[in-house]
């Protein structure tokens, strides 16, 4: 309720109401006081002029037959119609006309304003001078049509007053209309953009200059705010992808660093362990020259030097996850033709069910710098994997090479860009858990007898010796997608460069 | 000789009729008059040269104007003024004056507000010529009473 009288409708009404019950009366009042004042005024000048013309008229009548000249003037005037009674006074005697009339009032004093004493009746006496003496005319002047007209005109300014007062207050309600409707829609408006909801454009039509400027600066203000929002949201999406990217970045630093302290350690055993296996191969070798061929001695030293040089070749395969490896024979070289040579020897010894594809993207010769023989061998172990991963099944193992302008990883940028070899293949993929161990020496998910579990290690070690990085996709029963990026090499790189640059490890 | 005695005589019969008029003034009846200075040589006024005189017409006798003095010692004067002697309302009147005294140069009454006033004035020109209740000039010996204008 008391929300209901606070609203600008209800004032509005109220303000019209209340001036129109102040305002109203009084000016009915007015009003009715003049029209009164107007028509007493239109009666009363002219019956006084009338009555003072008779009056003259009886003074200058003829003494001889004063008495028939009075009796005709009197029904000359009650005839007129305006006069109700008249009458002579002449002393004790008193001349009426012919006409009949109502008896004249008895002990009747004069009228000097109109509706003095209540009768209708306005009454006019002049004292005439005559010859002989003096007497009185007494005329009595009808106030009931006057009357009558001033009722008639108080009810129709009455009546005016009433119309004025409604007119009003429907043209309040109109206009309290007009403002409150366009009021609320704002209001409406703004609840929506306070709910969240900018979208919507603000459009209230109002002729009310105010209203346009409310609507215009709210139109304005949802506009900032929408504006506001995308720049919010966009900031908030470059934050959620910058923290993405801090996050794999972190984890790949820990998982370097990780394969890193693994290198380590590997290739602090593996140089122990060669140390070791160098004296045993050599002495076998040495005693097994000394032996005929088919003794059982030599036999047993030939079993010896096999597994010394097993353990020797599994020693190089540690030392080159581990960064150990020969910088000597690094140079800069062509990359496809390196990777057609290992595609021609896997052919000889893949499935036929497995379709190889190569295809290198663009005329350009795409050149790295590091040792061609361990890109060989990088292919030769990734594209194994694959085809092992594929097994018994048919399947498909494509390679693909080409060129980006920046490392994928956001590492330093090279000047010659990168080189990009991608080896996929329709295998069993791997499970996200297997993904975080596939770089691990020795992490192998092969049975026992069918890998030694340094594939992906060496290929990550001879990969990360060239200064490139490499990354695994892979989804379960899709496949597999190996990422290798290397620096792009210029044509002429030289010999101490070289051996600065990839010598670490 | 005999022009003189007829003028004794009406004048025998004036006083006789005021004489009247003032015994019933005295008994409650109130009677207007018009008056004048008594030296005056004005006798009589017709009531169309009483109402020109109060609306400013000049009015000349002997060659003389007279000098109207409208009399407003008393409120219950105005209205009998009003309808006895100019037969107008006050409206009426006054626009009839402002009329006179804007476009043909009439002069408005002068005004007392009280009998002193009014009657100094009758005192001081002979050609003054103003209204008064019969009771307030019964016996005043400086004043004549040309006319009776109303009776109650």
């Amino acid at each position: 309720m008391g929300r209901l009288i606070n609203t600008l409708r209800a004032r509005m009404i109220a303000v019209v109401l209340a001036t129109h019950a102040a305002l109203v009366p009084l000016l009915y009042l007015g009003v009715s006081t003049i029209v009164q004042e107007g028509y007493i005024e239109l009666f009363v000048n002219p019956i006084r002029s009338y009555s003072r013309l008779v009056a003259d008229e009886l003074e200058n009548a003829s003494a001889a037959d004063f008495d028939h000249h009075a009796a005709e003037l009197l029904d000359s005037v009650l005839l007129s119609g305006q006069v109700q009674f008249a009458q002579i006074v002449d002393g004790p005697r008193t001349l009426q006309g012919t006409v009949a009339t109502a008896p004249f009032p008895d002990n009747r004093s004069d009228d000097f304003r109109f509706g003095d004493q209540g009768d209708s009746v306005y009454l006019i006496s002049h004292t005439v001078k005559r010859p002989g003496g003096s007497v009185v005319l007494r005329l009595g002047f009808d106030e009931g049509p006057t009357l009558q007209r001033v009722q008639t005109a108080k009810r129709r300014v009455l009546a005016a007053m009433l119309i004025f007062t409604a007119v009003s207050i429907a043209v309040s309600i109109w206009l309290s209309a007009m403002i409150s409707r366009p009021m609320r829609r704002l209001r409406e408006a703004a609840q929506r953009i306070a709910r969240g909801d900018v979208q919507a454009r603000i459009q209230v039509h109002s002729s009310i200059s105010e209203v346009q400027e409310l609507n215009h600066h709210l139109e304005h203000m949802r506009h900032e705010l929408v504006g506001s929002n995308e720049r919010l949201m966009t900031e908030m999406g470059e934050r959620a992808a910058s923290e993405a990217k801090r996050l794999d970045l972190e984890r790949r630093l820990l998982h370097r660093e990780r394969i890193a302290t693994i290198g380590t350690l590997a290739g602090g055993v593996a140089h122990e362990f060669n140390n070791i296996m160098t004296p045993i191969l050599l002495y076998s070798q040495a005693a097994l020259r000394e032996q005929t061929a088919d003794s059982r001695l030599a036999r047993d030293l030939t079993r010896i030097v096999a597994a010394a040089q097993r353990a020797r070749n599994l020693v190089q395969g540690i030392l080159t996850f581990s960064r150990e490896m020969d910088a000597k024979r690094a140079e800069v070289f062509s990359v496809r033709p390196t990777i057609e040579e290992a595609l021609d020897l896997l052919r000889a010894i893949v499935p036929a069910n497995i379709d190889i594809s190569f295809q290198a993207a663009g005329w350009r010769e795409l050149r790295v710098f590091g040792d061609p023989s361990l890109l060989h061998q990088v292919v030769i172990n990734l594209c194994t994997n694959s085809y092992q991963a594929m097994r018994p099944n048919a399947g498909r193992l494509w390679l693909t090479l080409g060129s980006v302008e920046e490392a994928p990883d956001g590492s330093a940028a090279n000047e010659a860009g990168y080189v990009l070899l991608e080896v996929s293949d329709t295998g069993h993929g791997m499970e996200p858990q297997v993904l975080e161990h596939i770089f691990d020496p020795f992490f192998t998910t092969r049975d026992v007898g069918e890998g030694t579990g340094l594939g992906l290690s060496v290929v990550h070690g001879i990969v990360t010796s060239m200064g490139g990085t490499i990354a695994v996709d892979s989804t379960v029963g899709v496949g597999t997608r190996v990422r290798i990026c290397l620096p792009a090499a210029q044509q002429a790189v030289s010999r101490g460069v070289v051996d600065g640059m990839h010598s670490g490890g | 000789m005999e022009c003189g005695v007829l003028l004794s005589i009406r004048r025998l019969i004036w006083v006789i009729f005021f004489g009247l008029l003032t015994v019933n003034a005295g008994a409650g009846s109130r009677t207007l008059v018009l008056v004048v200075r008594a030296d005056s040589k004005l006798v009589d006024l017709d009531s169309l040269a009483v109402r020109k005189l109060f609306l400013g017409l000049p009015v000349l006798v002997n060659g003389s104007p007279l000098h109207p003095v409208r009399n407003r010692s008393d409120a219950d004067l105005d209205p009998i003024f009003l309808q006895e002697i100019v037969a107008m309302s006050q409206s009426a009147y006054d626009r009839q004056t402002l009329i006179g005294v804007n476009r043909q140069g009439w002069l408005r009454p002068t005004e007392a507000t009280s009998v002193g006033e009014l009657l100094n004035q009758l005192y001081a020109d002979p050609n003054a010529v103003s209204f008064m209740w019969l009771t307030d000039v019964a016996h005043n010996p400086k004043v004549r009473v040309i006319r009776v204008l109303w009776g109650d």
